[in-house]
């Protein structure tokens, strides 16, 4: 049975798990940004020695967003009557009323935070999971051996029409046909779930290595995506490159897309391998990238509620089920305390 | 920083537009490893073949190389 609560949640993103939010550069030392995520809105502070936190967007007095405030290095003040809110969400001074009994109050929610190559990551819990859930980063990002690039864009869309876009390889075959990775391979395949500790592949058969043959989703605290695309000779030495993929879901018809390309190479094969990169490689990546954009964006509101899927959707069909159960269950929990 | 939705660019690991040298020597490199190898030796010997030198015009050398993709590449 679906609730509107369920429903909310499937529409705007899983509770109790963490979820990047933008790249870190967005936020500057000194700065602060306004980010919507998971539907609500939020401010990203980061203090002058770049230590970030996450409070919600929304002055405890009357409901201001701090966003339009001012940055006080280690606190803000809200534009409308200047209430001072300390990056811990502690109200440290109502400058209008002083003593006022909201002084020393942690009234501003804040979220936990870290910064993983290059980008924020924050923990979303519900009221009844306040405390953040463990986080396993993935390998490529932590692994010294292993070269990761962050690539970040903004697309129009659900954000689990993106997740599903990378549990589905079969379109690199077709979308991307006209691509300088994926031109190649068969356009027919055989696919297979295999179980992990973490989550699933989703894989071809019968052809690896090729095209984008497999993926593994991976629910270590965050959600992420791992897949490994053949580049042509010209990308030098280093075999594949691999996509470690995110998603942050803005709101209900928007989402955040974070795609690390990263590559087993170090040394002046690292070396030359970010040199093409920026001077070449970064453009025609970009292109591939826009070809899922376009596709996604153009997706009809209700693409996923008239559908005839065939053998290869059975990674979207697990994907959804998953999602689906699990708003379904933070829902009910939160009904049942309420 | 523009806040403006939606964030799309083409370039977000580039510090600089490359110059023409940058340029020429990134489509010469795909040229070597398509049509000579992968190896370092490769390498020298084939952007040396096709005359593209060193920004001081000398040809390339293990070490210059190494020294200089390291300066564009880090």
């Amino acid at each position: 049975m679906t609730t509107p609560a369920a429903d909310h949640i499937y529409a705007t993103g899983l509770r109790n798990q963490w979820h990047p939010v933008v790249p870190s550069h967005f936020v500057a030392p000194g700065a602060m940004r306004k980010v919507t995520v998971l539907g609500e809105q939020w401010l990203l502070f980061r203090r002058s020695d770049s230590t970030l936190s996450m409070l919600a967007d929304r002055c405890p007095h009357r409901g201001a967003p701090l966003s339009l405030g001012k940055h006080l290095g280690d606190r803000v003040a809200c534009w409308y009557h200047g209430v001072e809110v300390r990056t811990d969400g502690t109200v440290s001074s109502v400058p209008g009323l002083p003593g006022c009994n909201l002084e020393g109050k942690k009234l501003v929610r804040s979220l936990p935070v870290r910064e993983v190559g290059g980008a924020v990551l924050a923990y979303f819990g519900d009221e009844q999971h306040p405390d953040p859930a463990p986080l396993t980063l993935p390998e490529p990002l932590t692994d010294p051996g292993t070269d990761a690039i962050l690539c970040y864009a903004e697309w129009n869309g659900p954000w689990r029409y993106a997740v599903e876009n990378l549990l589905d390889p079969m379109h690199g075959a077709f979308l991307h046909h006209e691509s300088h990775t994926m031109y190649d391979g068969d356009t027919t395949a055989k696919f297979r779930i295999r179980e992990t500790g973490r989550g699933y592949f989703f894989e071809k058969t019968d052809q690896r290595g090729v095209n984008f043959d497999w993926v593994e989703l991976c629910r270590t605290g965050v959600d992420w995506v791992d897949l490994s695309i053949p580049y042509p000779p010209s990308a030098g030495p280093g075999g594949p490159f691999g996509i470690v993929g995110m998603v942050c879901p803005v709101d209900e018809s928007r989402t955040g897309v974070f795609f690390w390309r990263y590559r087993n190479v170090q040394g002046w094969q690292r070396d030359s391998w970010r040199f093409l990169y920026r001077t070449l490689i970064e453009k025609r990546h970009w292109e591939v990238l826009e070809q899922d954009r376009v596709m996604l964006e153009a997706m009809p509101a209700d693409a996923d509620q008239h559908e005839n899927l065939y053998q290869h959707d059975l990674g979207v069909v697990r994907l959804r089920r998953l999602y689906r159960t699990e708003a379904e269950a933070q829902a009910a929990a939160l009904a049942q305390t309420r | 920083m523009s806040t403006d939705w939606p964030y799309l660019d083409v370039h977000q690991s580039r510090t600089h537009e490359p110059t023409p040298y940058e340029y020429q020597l990134a489509s010469t490199l795909e040229e070597v490893f398509t049509k000579d190898g992968h190896e370092l030796t490769d390498v020298v010997s084939g952007l040396n073949t096709r005359q593209v030198h060193a920004p001081d015009g000398s040809p390339w050398t293990e070490e210059s190389f190494r020294a200089e993709i390291h300066r564009l590449g880090a």
